[in-house]
C-alpha cells in the first residue's frame, strides 16, 4: 500500500507537520505500508499558469517538481495532503499545489480520459489534515472546497476523503499541548489503512 | 483631493476575463474623477509568507521583497480593488501568497496592538473583490470570500462590494457575458462618488 503525503506548510515541524506526523507514524507501524513524504517547501512546484493548454496537451507545460509528483500522485493507494490556515484560507504554497492539479482535471473532464486504471478507481482514500491558530469553527471553511476539488480530480470519491482538522493552534509547538490531537491522528492513520486494506483484497 | 483607486491583478496571464474586469472597475473610477493605477501580482517579485511568526514579536517581516513594498502603497490609497479569478474554488496563489504576507500587519493591530483603524477611517477606505469563473455554480466564490475579508479587515479596509461573475465557460469570456462589464464599470463611478461624499461627510464632522 502506498502512501504519498503533501506537507503544505512553509513552518518545517510546526503544528500541521506534527498532525501529519503522528499519522504516518501510526500508518508506517502497519504491515505492508510504504510512505513518501514531501515537504512542500523542497518540492519546487509552480502555481498554476491558466493557460489551460492541459485541456488539449494531457500534460503541464511547466517543467518543474510536479514532474516527479505526477507520477506518484497516480500510483498512491492514500493521498494526504497536511497544511495550515494562512488568514481563513489554505497557505499558499499548498494552493500553488491544488491548483497544479489542473493537468487531472482536464484530463478527468475535458479529454475524458482516466486517470487512475480502472481496477483501482473507487479504492483510493484521501486525508486532509488541517491547522489554524483561530479557534473559530468555520476557520476551516474557505479551504475545504478546494480540498475537495484536490481529491475530486485524482479519482477520490468526496466520501473516501477524511478530515482531522484542528484549530486553536498557533505558535509551533502548540499542538503537542492539545488534548485529542495526536490520538485523534494515530487512529485516523490505524483506520485509513485498514479500509485500505480491504478495499485492495477485494 | 482625489480619490485614488488601486487595482491588483491576481491572475496569472495577462488581459484575461479577471483582469478585463477590473480594468472596467478602474476605466469607470477614472471617468468619475478617481485616479487609478493597476498592479500586476504576477510581475512582481515576493515569496508566500514562511509561517515564522517572527512579525508577532516586532510586527515586521523578515521578508524584505515587493509584498512589503505594495503593501506600503495600499495604505497610501482610498480605494482597493482585489482582483482573482477562482482556481479549484478559491483564490489564486499568487493572490494567497501577498494576502498570508500582511500577516505583519495583523500582528501590529491583534497581537503587538499598535496600530488601530478608526470606523472613520475604515468607512473613508473601500475594498472590493472582483473575480470571474468558469464554474456556473452559485456557491463557486464562496471559499473565496473569507481570505479576501480578512485582507481588507487587516488593512483597514471596508469590504465594500463584489464584482463577481460566474460561468465564463458558457458565456465564452467575459466580453460575452451581457452586463458584467457595464456593471463594473458603474461601480466604478459609483465608488467615487460614495467615498467623495463619506470624506466631505467626515470633514464637516
Amino acid at each position: 500500500m502506498k502512501v504519498l503525503a503533501f506537507s503544505g506548510s512553509p513552518r518545517r515541524g510546526g503544528n500541521s507537520e506534527t498532525l501529519l506526523d503522528w499519522v504516518l507514524s501510526a500508518m508506517g507501524k502497519e504491515e505492508g505500508v510504504v510512505i513518501e513524504k514531501i515537504p512542500l517547501t523542497e518540492a519546487n512546484v509552480n502555481p498554476c499558469r491558466g493557460c489551460n493548454a492541459c485541456e488539449t496537451l494531457n500534460r503541464c507545460v511547466q517543467r518543474d517538481g510536479m514532474d516527479v509528483l505526477h507520477d506518484k500522485i497516480i500510483d498512491a493507494d492514500c493521498i494526504i495532503l497536511a497544511a495550515p490556515i494562512f488568514c481563513m484560507g489554505i497557505c499558499a504554497q499548498a494552493k500553488a499545489l491544488i491548483d497544479r492539479f489542473q493537468v487531472f482535471r482536464s484530463r478527468k473532464f475535458v479529454l475524458k480520459l482516466p486517470v487512475v486504471p480502472p481496477e483501482r478507481k473507487g479504492k483510493r482514500l484521501g486525508i486532509f489534515l488541517s491547522t489554524a491558530g483561530q479557534n473559530w469553527d468555520h476557520v476551516f471553511q474557505g479551504a475545504v472546497p478546494s480540498v475537495k476539488c484536490f481529491f475530486h480530480v485524482i479519482d477520490v470519491r468526496d466520501k473516501d476523503i477524511h478530515y482531522l482538522m484542528v484549530n486553536g493552534v498557533d505558535e509551533k509547538g502548540a499542538i503537542l499541548a492539545h488534548p485529542t490531537a495526536r490520538e485523534d491522528a494515530e487512529r485516523l492513520g490505524r483506520e485509513v489503512i485498514a479500509e485500505l486494506r480491504k478495499r485492495l483484497e477485494q | 483631493m482625489t480619490v485614488k483607486v488601486l487595482g491588483l491583478s491576481g491572475s496569472p496571464h495577462r488581459h484575461g476575463n479577471t483582469e478585463t474586469l477590473l480594468d472596467a472597475f478602474l476605466d469607470g473610477a477614472g471617468e468619475a474623477g478617481g485616479e487609478t493605477e493597476k498592479v500586476i501580482l504576477k510581475d512582481l517579485s515576493y515569496t508566500p509568507c514562511r509561517g515564522c511568526n517572527a512579525c508577532h514579536k516586532d510586527g515586521v517581516c523578515v521578508v524584505t521583497d515587493d509584498a512589503i513594498t505594495l503593501i506600503d502603497r495600499i495604505f497610501t490609497v482610498d480605494c482597493l480593488a482585489v482582483s482573482s479569478p477562482i482556481y479549484t474554488m478559491g483564490i489564486t496563489a499568487e493572490l494567497k501568497g501577498l494576502i498570508d504576507r500582511a500577516q505583519y500587519i495583523w500582528a501590529r493591530k491583534f497581537i503587538l496592538k499598535n496600530l488601530f483603524f478608526t470606523n472613520e477611517h475604515i468607512a473613508n477606505h473601500k475594498g472590493i473583490f472582483i473575480s470571474t469563473a468558469g464554474l456556473s455554480w452559485d456557491n463557486v466564490f464562496d471559499a473565496a470570500f473569507p481570505a479576501v475579508t480578512a485582507f481588507f479587515n487587516t488593512l483597514g479596509f471596508e469590504y465594500y462590494d463584489n464584482i463577481i461573475a460566474n460561468d465564463m465557460d458558457r458565456y465564452k469570456g467575459i466580453r460575452g457575458h451581457p452586463s458584467a462589464l457595464n456593471n463594473a464599470r458603474e461601480k466604478g463611478r459609483k465608488v467615487i462618488r460614495v467615498l467623495e461624499s463619506s470624506r466631505d461627510a467626515t470633514d464637516y464632522q
